[in-house]
């Protein structure tokens, strides 16, 4: 047995750590997944001004943070008691900032954090071994996704061309959040009762040819066809079948194409998501397509245990069609992309706030109970240094992740959770095929596709936001004052481009705050073990994963877990959300214990 | 935008020396695409020069400051770098490599292991540390509250520290502590601390911790506007301002570039909604066009360059979207600035004593206007200016802070309309 392990996982917001046993076939037989830094954000909201909170929250994570200004505003709505007023016109623009927040961090996610792994000197070695067809695949590879100052072999490697045009999307994609928002990170237009700014129809005409040319982007670069058709042929396609029939026809007119003449390149029509979702999938790319060698992408990242694992939404988007106000519970018809909660053989089930728990039992925390709801939250940072040890293995406390459940189970949480709960046709269809065909149903290669596929599906709403809901004439606030916010609560639910967030807070009779609890995406997916000792979703699906190039095409190489680099990788990780840290009501000491 | 007569006057000037009035006729022009241009000649000299590295580190924070960064730039930021013969030695963001370790070993090479890379990095010596994020030195000054690879936080930016050449902190986070250090019940048991400074004071910087000398260059800003990043490095690697000694002239007493922190102009001064103000028009709700000093603007003393660089493409600006000013340079943000929605006089001063509250200032066009013309605005007093002294390299500044007029025909501007002088932040 070997231990790997993988401190810091780089191109991640924050400070992660995976420890992982692998025995000598190069198959891992234990992982921990453990946060390595403490921020304590909430408690410092405490005893203030809540309405601070949508600018303040918003600083836990510069990746994301529209979501948490909006989950924020979201909770004061329902702490002033104005969910049921908030303008339509508002809740319009809440979705079209946080929907280009989401198309900025999927870009840049695939880019420029994940993409360069593709990019590993790994793959060069195992694609020179299928000729120049395999060559010229690395040749598109290494020119798409280098990253900044990569060298191979003592050599400087140009960064990559997608990388770069990404890069570029990202910024125009934060310029438009400011033509209203003011600046990206950190825009400042969430706020309770609506947004602190109506757009002009010069500023929706502004964000219509941000929006245009990021859709060249997407065809030119990403799709290689037109995302209208895409999106026509997947989205809305009448069956599963069908939109994946779409997506392998298109894929298999471009392998018949290239296999003669090797060009793999943009010119010949292979996007990035065409070059991924061939190579990406030995289910697509061997078995359907008939391509001599593939990445294998599909054979990682799945659970083996269905009991221990749910996916789950909290529901994103308001529907304008619904007017003014909305409920803080977030019932699945009322959102665009609904909340759900799928259990682990992907049966649906509605969703329900009051299941979400914390775990701390192996967390650097102290409480007098090892579960709370989140509006419960109380929670200490472990004072004592010696207390602090991260390699202390999975009996003990190791991360400064806590460990969220719903109802006792772990969730996936992010774009994979979003697409099954919302029954998109193609992401559906391809884990409906998978299962048949015996590969893990939601596997590493279908997570990244999901995240690709929800550009999509956000984009096609957004226009329609923009061109047709948006009326700049319209109402954008409700007033309120400080006094309707005495001995409140509110609930804010809503979801990170990586997965569910929400926020809870609870005020005094002074309307000042006494708790504030958030709980984000990476808490769920990056989780220690809970209280019932059950691994937390990136713990179970390193397990059984063999961790070389493509299933140990190559043999095994310790130095190169390339295997678990994809898989942590593909959750999006961001570790500064997910030890945001604690809330607290005040709570005497010596109350504590240590769980 | 200036014409190209403007950016001519401009060719030969250092840059980060110029004085307020000269700056604020380039700044529309000086854009980090523009500056580059205009400085071409400087960096054709310093491409035969060897490449300057920068060691870019996180501590405690958001990434945010790298994100920002990466909004900069014409045509994108790695060009920039890339003509200013910039190497990112070091930025785990953005690298392609990862720590690995075997069995508790560092394996393979610096071009997939970033735990090597980094040790090959530092050994070098000479680079630039930027530093992002604060540092923990939390509990019992252990620094466990943030541990990399195996190690403290603290002692990796201390070892980095040590060898490089200066160290550029940009972002709250690392000039002040920022969000990290903000007053809560466990503020001091997790101790953030900036790296010159944690808040206002200058002891508790992690440096003095350290007992560690070394120039300090503060970008401060939540984030920082990617120009103040982009334009700082530059001019020092372009050899435009000169590590330590022209440090004294061109930084403001909390470190920041005096060219983006001007001490004589606050946001207000240009604000797209003055003109309300001046009328005595003010919002009351959010989402309205009018002056937002009653929804708690700190614009009126907050000293930066927002309201005439713009921000994301140079077109926008915090209070232009309908939310007030939250002074995110301030050196004790956020504490200074809550509550944001609360308009200064009503909150009695922020987080402070009334005996903290310094001088007031009455705002000349007020009186002017006469609607408002008791309308005091308070101001927080650095805690320094009761304790010790500047230190002597920022006292020289003060003595010569005309040196570098180059514009001389200008008049100077009419004495501050408002919220001046005796002094906030600055």
């Amino acid at each position: 047995m070997v231990e790997v392990t993988v401190d810091q996982l780089t191109r991640i917001e924050g400070h992660y750590r995976i420890t992982t046993q692998v025995n000598e076939e190069g198959i891992v037989t234990e992982a921990q997944s453990i946060g390595l830094m403490l921020r304590g954000f909430e408690r410092f909201l405490q005893n203030q001004d809540p309405r601070d909170a949508a600018l303040l929250t918003q600083r836990i994570c510069g990746v994301c943070p529209t979501t948490h200004s909006i989950a924020a505003a979201n909770a004061l709505d329902q702490l002033f008691g104005v969910t049921d007023a908030v303008p339509k016109d508002a809740l319009v623009m809440r979705n079209i900032h946080q929907s280009l927040n989401l198309l900025a961090s999927h870009a840049t996610h695939f880019y420029v954090l994940w993409g360069p792994d593709l990019a590993n000197p790994a793959y060069r070695t195992l694609l020179g071994n299928y000729g120049d067809a395999g060559k010229a695949v690395w040749d598109e590879l290494l020119g798409r996704f280098a990253p900044v100052s990569y060298r191979l072999d003592g050599v400087d490697v140009p960064v990559g061309s997608g990388y770069v045009a990404a890069l570029g999307e990202k910024r125009r994609l934060h310029e438009a959040i400011s033509l209203f928002g003011a600046k990206m990170p950190h825009s400042v237009v969430a706020h309770v009762g609506g947004v602190t700014y109506g757009p002009t129809a010069a500023d929706i005409g502004q964000l219509a040819s941000y929006y245009w040319k990021f859709m060249d982007f997407v065809e030119d670069i990403a799709l290689g066809v037109s995302p209208e058709t895409w999106v026509e042929n997947t989205r809305f396609a009448s069956s599963p079948q069908k939109a994946v029939g779409f997506v392998v026809d298109r894929l298999q007119e471009l392998v018949d194409a290239s296999l003669v003449s090797n060009d793999f390149s943009y010119a010949a029509g292979w996007g990035d998501v065409p070059l991924y979702a061939a190579f990406g999938s030995e289910l697509i790319g061997e078995e359907v397509l008939g391509l001599p060698v593939s990445m294998k992408l599909d054979r990682i990242g799945g659970y083996s245990d269905p009991s221990k694992i749910g996916f789950l939404a909290y529901g994103l988007f308001f529907k304008p069609e619904l007017g003014d106000g909305y409920d803080p519970a977030s019932p699945p018809e009322s959102r665009v992309i609904p909340s759900g909660f799928l259990n682990g053989n992907l049966e649906l089930q509605k969703f329900d706030h009051r299941k979400i728990s914390e775990s701390i039992a192996h967390s650097f925390y102290v409480d007098t109970e090892s579960d709370r709801y989140p509006m419960e939250g109380t929670t200490q940072p472990e004072p004592e240094p010696d207390e602090i040890d991260y390699s202390r293995g999975v009996e003990s406390r190791y991360s400064w992740v806590k460990a969220p459940h719903y109802g006792g189970i772990p969730c996936e949480v992010g774009p994979l959770s979003r697409m099954l709960v919302m029954k998109d046709p193609l992401i559906t269809g391809f884990a409906d095929l998978f299962r048949e065909k015996g590969y893990p149903v939601t596997n590493t290669y279908l997570r990244m596709l999901a995240r690709l596929q929800e550009i999509l599906v956000v984009a096609s709403e957004l226009i329609k936001w923009l061109a047709e809901d948006l009326n700049p004439n319209g109402k954008f606030a409700v007033p309120t004052d400080l006094s309707m916010a005495k001995d409140s609560e509110g609930m804010g639910l809503w979801e990170a481009p990586r997965g569910a967030l929400g926020h809870w807070i609870k005020t005094g009779p002074d309307s000042k705050v006494t708790l504030y609890q958030a709980v984000v995406p990476s808490t769920w997916n990056m989780a220690p073990r809970n209280s019932a000792g059950i691994p937390g979703p990136v713990e179970q699906v390193l397990l059984g994963s063999k961790i070389s190039v493509a299933e140990n095409a190559l043999g095994v190489d310790y130095t190169n877990p390339l295997g678990i680099l994809h898989t942590a990788r593909s959750y999006d990780p961001c570790l500064a959300c997910a030890i945001h840290a604690i809330d607290l009501k005040g709570q005497q000491k010596g109350q504590f214990r240590v769980v | 935008m200036s014409g190209e007569g403007d950016l001519d006057r401009f060719k030969n000037l250092d840059f980060m020396k110029m004085d307020r009035r000269t700056f604020l006729k380039a700044v529309g022009a000086l854009g980090a695409s523009l500056f580059l241009q205009t400085y071409r000649g400087d960096i054709v000299r310093a491409l035969e020069f060897a490449e300057t590295r920068i060691v870019w580190l996180h501590g405690g924070e958001c990434t945010g400051c790298s994100i920002s960064l990466l909004n900069g730039g014409e045509p994108d930021v790695l060009q920039a770098f890339s003509r200013l013969n910039l190497r990112l030695a070091y930025h785990e963001v953005l690298l392609g490599q990862q720590g690995i370790y075997v069995d508790g070993k560092m394996e393979g090479t610096s071009e997939l292991n970033s735990e090597i890379l980094f040790e090959e990095v530092i050994a070098e010596k000479g680079y630039i540390l930027v530093a992002e994020g604060a540092i923990a030195n939390g509990p019992k000054g252990t620094g466990k509250y943030c541990f990399l690879g195996g190690k403290s936080y603290k002692d990796i930016f201390r070892r980095t520290a040590e060898n490089a050449a200066f160290i550029v902190a940009v972002g709250q986070c690392a000039t002040n502590g920022g969000v990290n250090s903000a007053d809560s019940e466990i503020r001091d048991l997790m101790d953030f601390r900036g790296v010159a400074f944690t808040m206002e004071d200058r002891d508790r910087g992690i440096l003095t911790e350290y007992g560690l000398e070394k120039p300090v260059i503060n970008i401060n800003g939540c984030p920082p506007h990617p120009d103040w990043m982009l334009l700082t490095l530059a001019a020092v690697v372009l050899g435009k301002i000169k590590v330590p000694d022209d440090l004294p002239y061109v930084l403001d007493e909390w470190l920041r570039p005096k060219i983006f922190f001007p001490p004589d102009h606050v946001i207000h001064d240009n604000c797209p909604r003055r003109g309300y103000y001046d009328k005595g028009e003010f919002d009351t709700v959010v989402s309205g066009p009018k002056c937002l000093w009653k929804l708690g603007c700190k614009a009126p003393y907050t000293h930066a360059d927002c309201a005439i660089r713009r921000w994301n493409g140079y077109h926008s600006l915090c209070p232009q979207s309908g939310s007030p000013c939250i002074s995110c340079v301030s050196p004790g943000f956020p504490e200074s600035s809550r509550p944001f929605f609360q308009e200064i006089e009503d909150a009695g001063i922020v987080g402070t004593s009334i005996d903290t509250v310094a001088k007031v200032a009455i705002g000349a066009s007020l009186l002017a206007v006469g609607a408002h013309a008791v309308r005091r605005i308070a101001i927080k007093e650095k805690p320094e200016e009761k304790g010790k002294q500047p230190e002597e390299k920022e006292k020289k500044s003060e003595e010569k802070p005309e040196k570098e007029e180059v514009m001389p025909e200008e008049k100077p501007e009419e004495k501050s309309e408002t919220a001046k002088k005796d002094q906030g932040d600055e």
